[in-house]
């Protein structure tokens, strides 16, 4: 710690801190432009000069400058004013002062701070230049006559996002902000510059001319889409969400956000929402009463219980207390047959980590791995899943000098961060090396065995899988992979990451035990700073998993049930939150289910593929419109909070659920999301630990920061096996969707509004074909055709299909395998 | 910002094979940036946009940062050059000595001004501030030979001898 003085106040602060920072721990404000918390110092606006006593003769950066034992600053004073003033009139030369149609006013740091220096007048005059505006994408306009050039953008696109848009160009006066050959912006659009920019420059151009900030109502919820959790604040203008407000001062992202958070909000605004309830007459569905529908399904649910039986299958964008009152309500209709999310994907938690170390959660936290020295990422690319943690990554990286080992099959936006290992493997073997590393570990006495269950018989097990052996079925050099588990078992904080989800079939228990495995080896779970992170696809995917949406007793999973309604012993299916026909695998199997379910119910937003199929449609609401809690995938318990009321005769999942249950005789009453959370408590232990209204804003994490494993034990896995065949597939998320529900909304759809298949270059040259092109994929047995994209991130012999696209059915190709052999042709 | 264009690179006819052996040189080597331009440039007589793709990917460094790089130094060209640059010395010494004129009369026989190149990609004018030849002013510099003492006679039978160069 050093203490120094800030105009007469005695300051204490670590020995890291800047001046600027030091000075805000008492209350000081020093005026920036180009500072900003989640980036580096950098020192271009030279707003926050200060004076120091030890270093006369100059005015000091406060930003930039560290500080030092008995420093005596003063942060105001004539000169220093004068400063200020000055370069305000310097970057009034050229700046436009349109602030009355520029949509930053009233939250324009240029113009509060001219307005604080009292900048009236100008003594120099200069040249205005006369940029033409970026108008080219959709999401975010630019309009550089506005910049000044504090490159807050540049620097959040490079060290937070990596991907590098943004850059200066050119010198001296003719300087700008650009991208590169200073073309139209083109980029993932994650919107994180027009969050940065302190003035009008960049923009989000939904928002356009659609409010003045302080006109919005600001309501501070979580994102529906991924398991990362990002808070969401909500800006709403008329019972109309009309933007997604910057936030950093609450919630686990830091005022980070992907495109499908800050432009996918617009699906809750969609003209396709469902407001009525649908029942099928006459073979068409037409638009009903609640009273009759919830009759109808009511009948129709307690008949088939009468005979082969119901099942419910939930999707995991619910609420905590709407699942929860789902559970009651399979309890009350009589059924075991009970799942949520294909029923396949979470099984690396409930079964994997379940068998391992003992939980069915990740154990660290996720502002844990930006302090981990060494992060291992398995299998998917977690810019795409969880684009905010991969956010993370990068600056444990650049920030921290984390090094990164990237195991996966195909190279991704991990690999190209800086140091970046990529240990590429081919398709579905990613078992085999993590069984190697964890050999490598046991050989070379590296492993952390003190107790440890089961080390002698996986050391049995791992028989095959020497270095060597490995290296010569997976493609990756002994070495490579001998390097990395000694990293991993070296470093004094370690994070292995690895997301699960209806993307990603196959092999998940398995992958989930080997990362356990090694984990346990490396003495990861439980030790502090260090975590094994499992992170599911949707909003509440380990909320679904902690409230046991899973099959009760001897119930039906969701692919036994779709088995069973297929071979006509199923007589009602009732979904809510799910389109399994676009997302489940084995899309014919689920169509012939479908068909043949004497009584299908789907409860959802919109009228999806699997509606369509539905005796009874009932309209649901989106997050925006509801209260309640989400828990991410770091175990974090945040709330959900309504912005907007349901369009038309829409109601919340949990309202329909208890009206449900009344027309079946049934007392189960949506008591309020407080009342819920507290029979929440009553039956996982986990969630007792505080009261609804205690969770605060940066919610409450189950089980603490490091979550101790409940056993250890290490589970012997087999490799995974080679798929034959001159092209493998393999299917994931694509970085701008997330499931099925963001091709309903404008922002991700603007940038990726179309299914692809991509490809290498290399494969691409032979199969003759170019970016755009349309390829014919087959195996399975299907045919399918798709959209080419070629790129450099594929190994040869590998394509890689989004499953999020309802109408591209690669669902009907995939039938629950991690790789398919395919065909390609022209 | 120049005319916002949809970013879709088209695919000029240039063959990497150049590019990617310089790039080979400098694999894994930090700070490579400037050398790997330099000697492009050299190579291809200006700097390509796709060789400026492959760099990026293969130095695994932002495009917009290698564009940053190259428009801040006047060293760099993203156009293509003439076989033969003309530097045409306005220095004080020169342009007493009626530089104006032998830029003039450039222009007016080869039809380009400062910084233009011819469309036969020939010639390239360079208007620069002093070559160290006052002495000789006005003075031209055709690549590395220099021509002093000018007058516009003299400056047209050097055009002409280039002229009738390959």
């Amino acid at each position: 710690m050093v203490n120094l003085t800030i105009d007469g106040k005695q300051v204490t602060v670590s020995k890291t801190a800047t001046i600027y920072e030091a000075a805000k721990e008492v209350g000081i404000s020093i005026p920036v432009l180009c500072y900003a918390k989640k980036l580096m110092p950098y020192g271009a606006c030279r707003f926050c000069l200060v004076q120091v006593e030890q270093m006369k003769g100059r005015l000091i950066p406060a930003c930039t400058t560290p500080v030092s034992e008995g420093m005596v600053v003063t942060t105001i004073s004539d000169e220093i004013k004068k400063v200020r003033k000055t370069v305000m009139e310097f970057l009034l030369v050229n700046h436009v002062l349109d602030c009355p149609v520029c949509d930053k006013g009233g939250e324009c740091d240029l113009q509060d701070l001219a307005y604080e220096l009292e900048s009236t007048s100008n003594r120099f005059e200069g040249e205005k230049f006369d940029l033409p505006t970026d108008e080219v994408n959709p999401l975010i306009e630019r309009n550089m006559n506005r910049c000044v050039l504090c490159g807050r953008c540049a620097r959040v696109c490079d060290e937070v996002v990596g991907y590098g848009s943004y850059s200066f160009i050119n010198r001296g006066f003719e300087t700008k902000i650009a991208t590169a050959y200073d073309r139209g912006l083109s980029c993932e659009f994650c919107g994180q510059c027009v969050s940065m920019c302190p003035v009008g420059a960049i923009l989000p151009r939904p928002f356009k001319f659609k409010a003045r900030p302080w006109q919005l109502k600001e309501v501070d919820s979580v994102c529906g889409y991924c398991g990362n959790g990002c808070t969401l604040t909500l800006g709403v203008l008329n019972n109309k969400v009309e933007t997604i407000r910057f936030n950093d001062k609450i919630g686990v992202n830091d005022g980070n956000l992907c495109v499908r958070g800050r432009f996918g909000y617009s699906y809750v605004n969609h003209d396709e929402r469902l407001t009525k309830p649908l029942l099928r007459k006459d073979g068409e569905l037409v638009e009903a009463e609640w009273d009759e529908a919830l009759q109808v399904v009511a009948d129709g649910l307690a008949n088939a219980q009468k005979g082969q039986g119901a099942g419910i299958l939930s999707g995991a964008r619910l609420t905590n207390e709407e699942l929860f009152v789902l559970k009651q309500f399979a309890k009350t209709l009589g059924t075991q047959n009970l799942d949520h999310s294909g029923g396949e994907c979470y099984k690396g938690v409930t079964e994997g980590l379940k068998e391992t170390i003992g939980i069915s959660a990740s154990t660290g936290t996720f502002p844990q791995i930006e302090k981990a020295n060494v992060i291992l990422a398995i299998r998917s690319d977690f810019y795409e899943t969880h684009p905010v943690v991969g956010m993370v990554v990068n600056q444990a990286i650049r920030r921290n000098e984390a090094k990164l080992l990237v195991l996966a099959d195909k190279r991704g936006k991990l690999s190209k961060l800086p140091g970046a290992k990529t240990l590429l493997t081919k398709p579905g073997l990613e078992l085999d090396i993590l069984n190697a590393m964890a050999r490598v570990l046991l050989d070379e006495g590296l492993a952390q065995t003190e107790g440890v269950d089961g080390i002698a018989d996986l050391q049995a097990a791992l028989a095959n899988f020497s270095p060597a052996q490995v290296a010569e079925r997976t493609g990756v050099s002994a070495e490579q992979l001998q390097a990395a588990a000694r990293q991993l078992a070296g470093a004094k904080n370690s994070a292995i990451l690895m997301a699960y989800g209806l993307p990603y079939q196959g092999l998940n228990k398995e992958l989930a035990t080997a990362a356990a495995n090694l984990a346990l080896l490396a003495g990861i779970p439980g030790r502090e700073g260090s975590g094994l992170y499992l992170c599911g696809e949707k909003a509440n995917s380990q909320g679904a998993i902690d409230l046991g949406i899973l099959p009760q007793g001897n119930g039906m999973g969701a692919q036994a049930m779709f088995t069973a309604a297929a071979a006509g012993q199923l007589d009602a299916l009732y979904v809510v939150g799910e389109d399994p026909l676009s997302s489940y695998p084995d899309r014919d199997r689920i169509a012939k289910a479908l068909d043949k379910v004497p009584f299908l119910v789907v409860q959802d937003l919109f009228l999806s593929p699997t509606a369509q199929q539905a005796d009874v449609v009932l309209p649901a609401t989106s997050f925006a419109e509801k209260d309640g809690t989400f828990t991410n995938a770091e175990r974090r318990i945040q709330r959900v909070r309504r912005g907007i009321s349901s369009p038309g005769q829409a109601r919340a999942d949990g309202a329909i659920l208890t009206a449900l249950a009344g027309k079946l005789g049934s007392s189960l009453a949506f008591t309020g999301p407080a009342a819920i959370f507290a029979e929440i408590g009553k039956a996982v232990p986990a969630y007792a630990t505080c009261s609804f209204n205690e969770i605060g804003p940066q919610g409450v994490v189950w089980g603490g920061e490091s979550l101790q494993p409940a056993s250890r034990k290490v589970v012997a896995v087999a490799g995974g096996s080679e798929v034959e065949g001159d092209f493998r597939l393999v299917t994931g998320s694509a970085l701008y969707h997330s499931g099925t529900v963001s091709t309903k909304a404008k922002g991700p759809m603007a940038v990726l509004a179309e299914p692809y298949v991509e490809l290498s270059r290399e494969d691409a040259k032979a199969l003759k074909v170019a970016d755009g092109d349309l390829l014919k994929v087959a195996g399975n047995g299907v045919e399918l055709k798709l959209k080419a994209k070629v790129g450099n991130r594929l190994p040869k012999g590998v394509l890689f299909a989004p499953y999020h696209f309802a109408e591209a059915q690669v669902n009907r190709l995939y039938k629950g395998e991690a790789v398919i052999a395919v065909k390609v042709s022209k | 910002m120049s005319e916002a264009v949809e970013t879709t690179v088209e695919e000029q006819d240039i063959d990497l094979t150049g590019a990617n052996q310089i790039l080979d040189k400098y694999t894994d080597f930090p700070g490579a940036l400037m050398p790997v331009l330099q000697e492009i440039q050299e190579f291809y007589g200006y700097i390509p946009e796709p060789t400026v793709h492959l760099a990026a990917e293969r130095l695994n460094i932002y495009t917009s940062q290698i564009y940053g790089v190259l428009t801040f130094y006047a060293q760099f060209h993203l156009e293509p050059r003439g076989k033969y640059i003309i530097r045409v010395c306005m220095g004080t010494a020169c342009h007493v000595k009626g530089a104006t004129r032998i830029g003039d009369t450039i222009k007016d026989r080869l039809g380009v001004g400062h910084a233009e190149t011819t469309e036969d990609l020939k010639f390239t004018a360079e208007y620069v501030a002093c070559i160290g030849a006052c002495g000789m002013a006005p003075v031209i510099m055709v690549n590395d030979a220099t021509y002093g003492s000018l007058t516009v006679q003299k400056t047209d039978e050097v055009i002409k001898k280039y002229q009738q160069m390959d």
